[in-house]
This record gives C-alpha cells, sequence and structure tokens, in this order.
C-alpha cells in the first residue's frame, strides 16, 4: 500500500484503503492476489469470469467480422487520402456527438449498477422516452447487501461505448479544438456526475476520470447545460486526486451520466444530445488553483 | 456519551472501538450532520501521544489504527456533506501533528468541498424544510425558474364552492403563459397531467402541468424549385400580404407540448386539481371556461407518479414528506 503510495495515484490508497481494495475484490477466493503494484486488467477484477471460448470458434467468430472491419478500414484509408479534416470550429454553434433520437443511438451507450454484480440493490436502464429521446431511467438505493464486503451501494452509471478503428483498435476523441460539452436535458431535480474518462496506457491511467457536477432543474421544460471543460477535476476510482491537471482533451475515450447523489428513489433524465461548442471568448484552462505544497505531504 | 465514555477512566483506553461504534450509531441519533458531535469524538483522542517523532515514523502512518480511525470518521463526515471548520485543523494538529494523515484529509476536504458547497445554479437550504407546503412552493418557484416574469400564486381550494378538499394549491403561470392560453383554440382540448415529481435534495415534491399538445408549425406554400418563370428580384420589394408571419417560440411551447401552469397541491387529488383549474380560470384565464379540458394521468412528457383520490400512496418515505396526505 505504502509503495503504492509512492508510485502515482495514492489517495484512494491512504484515504480508504478498506473501501477500494474490499470494493475491488469481487470474489473471496481472490482475495490472497491482490496486487499492490500494478493492475491486472482495467475492469478491475470485474470480468474476471467471462466465459472462455475455444480458439477455433474465436477464430470462426472472428473471420466473420473481417468484412465489416475492412469495410471500415477502406473509409479510413480514404479519409486519410481525402485529407480534408474539420478546421473550422465556429463559435456559437454546438457539434452534436450523440444524439438520442432512434434505438440505434441507444446501442451505443452501456448502463450498469451496483445490482449488476450483486453490490447493491439500484437499478437503471436507458431507454426512448415517449417523445423520442433518450430516457435514463431507475431506483437509486444505497441499500448494501449483507455480505460483510461491500461497505456502500447506490449507483447507476451510462457510459459511451470507447471510439475505435478498424479490426478493433482502440481511437480516442480529440476535442482540443472544443471549450465547452452542452447537454440538452431534462431531469428531476437531482445532481448527476459527468464522467469523462480519458484511459491512458499505464495501468494508473485507467482509471483517469474527469467529473463535474450535472444539475438539473427538474419540470417539464428542457434545459440546456453548457458546462466548460476547464472545470472538470481529475478522479481516479471515485477519488478526487490530489495533483490535478486540466483535462487532456484528444485523449478522450469515453463519456458517462452517472446518478450517485445517495438519495433513494426513482430518478428520471430525458437527454436530447450531447454536443461540444467552441466559445473563444472562454480563456480559462483550468478552474483550480494549484498551490505548491511542502514536500511529500500530498500525492507524489 | 462521549462525556461518560471521556469520564469512566483515566487512562481511557478502546478510543478506536469507541469511535467507531459511535459512527456506525450517528445516524440512528440523527446527529449523522452534526459537526460539534464529530468534533467531540475526534477531541477523545490524546493530544501529542501520536505526533511522530521522526520521518519515518510520519510517513508510515504512526499509530496507523487511530489514524485510520479519525481518517473513516472525516470520511462519513464528507459523505453527510458535513463540512470541517478551523477548530477541527487545530484539533486534528495536536493529536496527529502537522503531517499525519487525518490533517491531510482535512486539509483535501477544505480545499475541494467549499469549492462544491454553492456550484448549484438552483440553491436550496439544506437542509430542506420538512413542511410540505414551503417545499412545494420551493419546487414550483425552481421549475419556473426559467421564465423571470412567472408570477407564483397560492390559492386555498377552500374559498371555492363546492370544493371537497381543502388544501392549499401552489400555481406558477407567467403572462406569457396567459397570452398562450387565451390563443388557444376552443375547440382544441388541453390536458391536466401528472403527477411528476421534481426532488430537492431528499424530499420529493408531486407537481402538474396543464398541457396542450404542440401547435403545428406552419408550412411553407409549395414551391417547384425548378421553375424559373417567376424569379423574384428582392431589391425594391415590400413584405407581400402573401408572406406569413410567425412569433418566436416562447420557452412554454416545447417539441412535446405547450405548458399553460404549473402546480403542485396539498392532496395531490383530482379535486384539488379541478380547483387548481377553477382558481386559474377566476384569476384571468376566461378562456379555461370553454376550453375542454382532460386529465390524464398519462403523459408523453415521462413517467408519471400514480395517484389515488384518497392522496399519495405511503409507499415511500420521501414521497409522503413531500406531499401531504389527505386525512381521510
Amino acid at each position: 500500500m505504502l509503495l503504492k503510495l509512492n508510485l502515482g495515484r495514492p489517495i484512494h490508497a491512504l484515504v480508504s484503503w478498506h473501501l477500494k481494495t474490499s470494493c475491488n475484490i469481487t470474489r473471496p477466493i481472490h482475495t490472497a492476489s491482490v496486487v499492490l503494484f500494478w493492475e491486472r486488467d482495467p475492469k478491475g477484477g470485474y470480468l474476471r469470469d467471462k466465459p472462455k471460448y475455444p480458439t477455433t470458434q474465436l477464430i470462426r467468430d472472428g473471420l466473420k467480422e473481417l468484412k465489416d472491419e475492412i469495410r471500415l478500414w477502406k473509409d479510413e484509408v480514404t479519409e486519410h487520402f481525402e485529407c480534408d479534416p474539420i478546421l473550422a470550429f465556429r463559435p456559437g454553434e454546438t457539434d452534436i456527438i450523440w444524439q438520442f433520437n432512434d434505438p440505434a443511438s441507444l446501442e451505443r451507450w452501456v448502463t450498469t449498477s451496483d445490482s449488476d454484480h450483486n453490490e447493491g440493490y439500484s437499478t437503471c436502464d436507458l431507454s426512448l422516452s415517449k417523445g423520442g429521446k433518450g430516457l435514463f431511467t431507475g431506483t437509486l438505493s444505497t441499500q448494501t447487501p449483507k455480505d460483510g464486503r461491500v461497505k456502500k451501494a447506490g449507483y447507476c452509471n451510462m457510459r459511451s461505448m470507447r471510439p475505435r478503428k478498424s479490426f478493433k483498435r482502440d481511437a480516442y476523441f480529440d476535442w482540443r479544438m472544443y471549450s465547452h460539452i452542452v447537454l440538452r436535458v431534462r431531469g428531476d431535480g437531482r445532481s448527476y456526475m459527468l464522467n469523462i474518462t480519458t484511459m491512458g496506457y499505464f495501468d494508473i491511467m485507467w482509471n483517469d476520470i474527469y467529473t463535474y457536477a450535472l444539475f438539473t432543474r427538474g419540470g417539464p421544460y428542457w434545459q440546456l447545460s453548457k458546462i466548460p471543460f476547464s472545470k472538470f477535476f481529475l478522479t481516479s476510482k471515485g477519488r478526487i486526486q490530489d495533483k490535478q491537471n486540466a483535462i487532456p482533451l484528444d485523449k478522450v475515450t469515453n463519456i458517462g451520466i452517472t446518478a450517485v447523489d445517495k438519495i433513494n428513489g426513482p430518478f428520471h433524465l430525458e437527454i436530447d444530445y450531447i454536443g461540444l461548442e467552441f466559445d473563444p471568448t472562454h480563456k480559462e484552462e483550468f478552474a483550480y488553483e494549484m498551490y505548491t505544497m511542502p514536500k511529500y505531504l500530498v500525492g507524489v | 456519551m462521549i462525556r461518560i465514555f471521556e469520564n469512566r477512566d483515566i487512562h481511557r483506553r478502546g478510543h478506536v472501538e469507541f469511535i467507531y461504534a459511535a459512527l456506525r450509531h450517528m445516524e440512528v441519533f440523527g446527529v449523522h450532520k452534526d459537526l460539534e458531535v464529530y468534533k467531540s469524538l475526534i477531541d477523545v483522542l490524546p493530544k501529542g501521544k501520536f505526533i511522530p517523532t521522526n520521518i519515518f515514523q510520519a510517513e508510515f502512518q504512526h499509530y496507523p489504527k487511530q489514524q485510520q480511525c479519525i481518517i473513516d470518521l472525516l470520511e462519513q463526515m464528507e459523505d453527510n456533506g458535513v463540512m470541517p471548520d478551523p477548530e477541527m485543523e487545530s484539533l486534528l494538529i495536536n493529536i496527529f501533528g502537522k503531517r499525519g494523515h487525518p490533517v491531510r484529509k482535512y486539509w483535501r476536504m477544505m480545499y475541494w468541498m467549499p469549492k462544491f458547497k454553492n456550484i448549484s445554479p438552483w440553491p436550496l437550504p439544506n437542509p430542506v424544510p420538512n413542511d410540505s407546503f414551503e417545499l412545494a412552493k420551493m419546487a414550483i418557484q425552481r421549475i419556473s425558474s426559467l421564465d423571470l416574469q412567472t408570477k407564483i400564486t397560492v390559492y386555498q381550494a377552500s374559498e371555492l364552492p363546492d370544493s371537497i378538499d381543502d388544501t392549499w394549491i401552489v400555481s406558477a403561470q407567467s403572462p406569457v403563459q396567459k397570452e398562450l392560453l387565451d390563443a388557444h383554440p376552443h375547440d382544441v382540448s388541453i390536458f391536466v397531467e401528472g403527477a411528476f415529481r421534481v426532488w430537492l435534495r431528499t424530499a420529493s415534491v408531486s407537481y402538474f402541468i396543464l398541457r396542450a399538445d404542440p401547435r403545428p408549425k406552419p408550412k411553407p406554400p409549395p414551391s417547384d424549385m425548378d421553375d424559373v418563370g417567376n424569379l423574384r428580384i428582392p431589391f425594391f420589394e415590400m413584405p407581400s400580404p402573401g408572406q406569413e408571419l410567425m412569433k418566436p417560440p416562447s420557452v412554454h411551447e416545447q417539441e412535446d407540448g405547450t405548458i399553460f401552469a404549473v402546480c403542485a397541491t396539498g392532496t395531490s387529488s383530482r379535486d384539488s386539481l379541478l380547483s387548481w383549474i377553477r382558481c386559474l380560470e377566476a384569476d384571468g384565464n376566461t378562456a379555461l371556461a370553454e376550453i375542454p379540458i382532460l386529465f390524464t394521468l398519462k403523459s408523453p412528457l415521462g413517467e408519471v407518479v400514480p395517484i389515488s383520490d384518497t392522496g399519495e400512496s405511503s409507499e415511500d418515505k420521501n414521497i409522503t414528506s413531500g406531499t401531504d396526505k389527505l386525512d381521510s
């Protein structure tokens, strides 16, 4: 634990070591093999029981995917030779990245909640509302299962799929030209967490999530939330980090909305679109002041 | 309780166990949001004994059980939204020294918590009041805050003749909405929909809306783009009477309907909604006398909280605290 402290992201190791480690272990049988120096897989052990398929079947399934992948690759090559990237980002215009208007648009999102791994009783669902918009609903419950392992519960989360290139290669969103994220939502008065994941290459960067709050007014009217990227702060595994920096907008992998406000009951968030905007008048790079602290006092 | 513990033994052993036990039961006693209680819990620990004397002790958690215990206490404060004060800092420094891990945790909390305390654009008192009438007023004010001209009126159903429920009705309507309602065609029905739920911190309030289906947008007359026989020269042209003008839609005209008014009533019953409509009619919306009004429990705006004529169901504590139950 203390060596991890010197390696990098320390506070969760220090502040609630009990909570975090206990949450990461999904199966009691694996308790002996908690690795403190490195992380075994990006899912924190949650997909350990994923079924393993025989190699022949994997090859057969992989060949089926080949056709689509080659088509993607062809498009990429064409785009490369056309060499016509967007260069003009007009201020005041919202470029919509995710529009929730048909069932196909919902397939690019994954919902998770603590009941997925028997770590709580919250449930959630992303569907289309009667008005044809995305609807993130569910019930939040902070009740913990009495298994002596889970200390806290109560989250529902929706997360976009990671962008990728052909042949299942990972890609990133490049949002460096934008300054704001714009959401058109209709909520229920609760506040939600807005997460932008910038999953890095090394294991200490796997859980880098930049977070800010999304407040909703509630009521029958739609609201337009325009949040500057400079306000997002770095968290890792739910802990605000000591060493902060502005979000690297060329390394964005996912975006998510989480309901975790510790209020038991149903929640209801309707989403029209999530977009990006370039506002040249917004000069702030990072909203949080960075004090120089005495040596070795905060995250090294 | 803490005083009893302090006076029990001069050696005062078992701090950690005592603090953990106290933390577990704080919510039962209703003191989980009380800063003074947390401070007096920390005060149980002896001063000076846990201060490290060299760098190795400082970095390797001198007295780890005690430090972790206080870190957990601070964590619980954080979870309950209790912000520490400078007195707690001096207390922690006296117990664990300047480099103690609880002190570091305190500094982190004092860096971040004030930053997020007041960022909500719709601020609410903390804790929100228990009175359902105050809650309803706050909720309606919050919902209608996007139109600054909105007037919030409180009607008493008992003032109307033949009303069954004697309850209050908090209603919000802006002049724009009144104009929209006046302009509404008298043969097209409008709907009273609800109840929808709005959360004010831990309390939820049920509200109802008066809504009409969206007005169809005027379509431009069909024109043949390939026909060049009738080219317009727009230099000396005055706006012709054939051109259609349209008011820009107000915030109340959304794609899923026009909202004429919002209300919350004390009983959330159908009779109180009827009283609401009659109050609105008496309050300058004369068109309501002629427009057919449908009371629906379904809405395209989203999921509704089922209501019965006896008032709210009492399955959820939060909801019942939000709206009064009918004393039936």
